[in-house]
């Protein structure tokens, strides 16, 4: 049976139906449970102790037993047809009111434009990339295509998307927590090699939005696809307490040509002609601004500092985390002699807190509960690292000329994810396969 | 116009329950933590109050390892071999 505070129940009864118990005994308790005195929270647990008692003795009612049948029920609807002398804006307020978007317009999917769409991923609309956590919706081609439709996708972002879903669905991902946490995370679609540019993924200035060019519309389709098809509907599933911009859309290119160092894709072992698609689970972007320091030691021991704050999950130690240095900072390091190894090491060394700087409690409960042989009755200079080895930071660079960069923390045990971007037939999608970029607007033309 | 619906059908899961017990004597409660606070607090008051309210009712305390996954096979594969029912939290 479960325990449930009252703001966590709708989400309990979603997923006992999705893991096909639904009438798996739940007892609420009144939230909130966590940050209030004990002897309250013992009170609520003693006030429900019979029905506690009464969800392990009951027999349980005959729906438990049931069929599954109702699966098959509004989730596969077939469409809406729309009447009116309005047709965009009746799409607008159906959608709404089935709870299908992220509140912004939405463009209708049409049989047309989704069929172009598909056509666009060079599957066919049947093929199934699989469940999406955690209402195990069938991502098909044709699903992510309405989705992608809907962000304001064109067809040739298509390979894009469904290499992120490939990637997204992995178990490591973990996107189930992802999906439910109070945490504000959501996934960063990271895009590397010749297709970014090709396609208009831009890692320039700017780079996380806005901006007329791709990354807001790819982003866009994979929070949807992450809603309609992976059902984290805001408040009844994604319980994120205060949500995130970054749930919008998300998604970015490196700076290839601008890094120092090899790209993502080639720390990963993707050939030169191979793009790919790396799904990182982050917060927020947390600015980091330092256009003094001249030398390398100088600048990571300004950005360690910056990342030691104590209210991130990385303090668990179970995080990966990503640096994403902008050009003019990674060059500042590079030229210090360092790899992006050494950068990785620096800062894993670096970017620490000692436990005088946590409250007693957190001590206590957060660090020395979890990893009792790190931080139980340890001297309180003892060091909190923000991951449990180098390996765990990733760097990256992106963005254009200033000297800022940014720190993205995780939120869990998750394990970021990246996949080349293929055709069904396994060969890369080359930049020549998909259609010429409009150049009209590019940033990097208004810059030159 | 006809517009398509971004919904799919999911992946169906059934679950076979087991017959739930008639009384909590002797009863072999597992007792999981999600790693919430204070939820070690609340299984471990639970404990006591079950024990104190049947005869012969043993309890097993688990915690997950990490918050932002779930127990894995390990640990549930124990609870399954000494447990009767299992108790556990969900969310805050």
């Amino acid at each position: 049976m479960l325990l449930v505070s009252t703001q966590f129940a709708a989400l309990a009864a979603n997923q006992c139906k999705v893991l096909g118990m639904p009438a798996l005994p739940r007892v609420v308790l009144p939230h909130p449970i966590g940050g209030t005195p004990l002897e309250s929270v013992l009170a609520k647990v003693d006030d429900a102790f019979e029905q506690i008692v009464a969800g392990l003795t009951t027999p349980l009612p005959a729906e438990e037993a049931a069929d599954a049948a109702d699966v098959a029920d509004a989730e596969a609807q077939p469409g809406i047809d729309i009447a009116g002398e309005d047709p965009f804006m009746q799409v607008q307020e159906e959608f709404v009111a089935r709870g299908w978007g992220d509140g912004l317009p939405l463009v209708p999917p049409t049989e047309t434009r989704v069929r172009q769409m598909i056509a666009g991923s060079g599957w066919p609309g049947g093929h199934v990339v699989g469940a999406v956590m955690p209402r195990m919706g069938l991502a098909s081609i044709e699903k992510i295509a309405v989705n992608a439709v809907m962000a304001g996708c064109r067809p040739m972002h298509m390979p894009l998307l469904v290499t992120a879903v490939q990637a997204m669905i992995d178990p490591d991902f973990f996107l189930k927590s992802i999906q439910a946490t109070t945490h504000p995370v959501s996934p960063l679609m990271i895009v590397g090699g010749p297709l970014a540019q090709s396609l208009g993924v831009h890692g320039g200035s700017g780079m996380y939005g806005p901006g007329p060019w791709s990354n807001g519309v790819l982003g866009r389709a994979l929070r949807l696809i992450l809603i309609n098809i992976g059902g984290g509907r805001p408040v009844e599933v994604d319980r994120s307490t205060q949500g995130s911009p970054a749930k919008y859309t998300y998604c970015i290119a490196e700076n290839e040509a601008a890094s120092p160092w090899p790209p993502l894709r080639a720390d990963h072992g993707f050939g030169d002609e191979v793009s790919t698609v790396m799904l990182y689970a982050g917060e927020s972007p947390h600015n980091i601004n330092d256009a003094e320091s001249t030398s390398a030691g100088s600048l990571i021991a300004a950005i360690a500092q910056s990342m030691a704050q104590i209210g991130q999950n990385n303090v668990k130690g179970t995080s990966q985390l990503l640096l994403v240095l902008s050009p003019e900072h990674a060059a500042t390091i590079a030229a210090g002699g360092y790899t992006k190894d050494d950068v990785r090491r620096a800062i894993y060394e670096e970017a620490r807190i000692p436990l005088s700087r946590f409250p007693a409690i957190h001590v206590e409960r957060r660090l020395a509960r979890f990893a009792p042989k790190r931080y139980k009755d340890r001297p309180l200079s003892t060091m909190v690292t923000l991951t449990s080895c180098w390996e765990d930071v990733i760097v990256m660079v992106a963005g254009g000329p200033g000297k800022h960069s940014s720190y993205l923390p995780s939120f869990g045990a998750v394990r970021s994810q990246i996949r080349p971007v293929l055709k069904p037939d396994g060969e890369p999608w080359l930049a020549q396969d998909v259609p010429a970029q409009d150049t009209r607007y590019h940033p990097d033309k208004e810059q030159t | 116009m006809k517009v398509l619906s971004p919904q799919a059908r999911r992946v169906t899961t059934q679950v076979s329950a087991v017959a739930r017990p008639k009384t909590l004597d002797s009863l072999r409660i597992g007792l999981l933590d999600n790693t919430k606070a204070p939820v070690d607090r609340i299984m471990a008051h639970l404990a006591r109050r079950l024990a104190d309210r049947a005869a012969g009712v043993s309890t097993r305390y688990v915690s997950k390892l990490k918050t932002s996954i779930p127990a894995g096979p390990a640990i549930m594969a124990d609870l399954r071999r000494d447990c009767d029912v299992l108790i556990t939290a969900l969310g805050d």
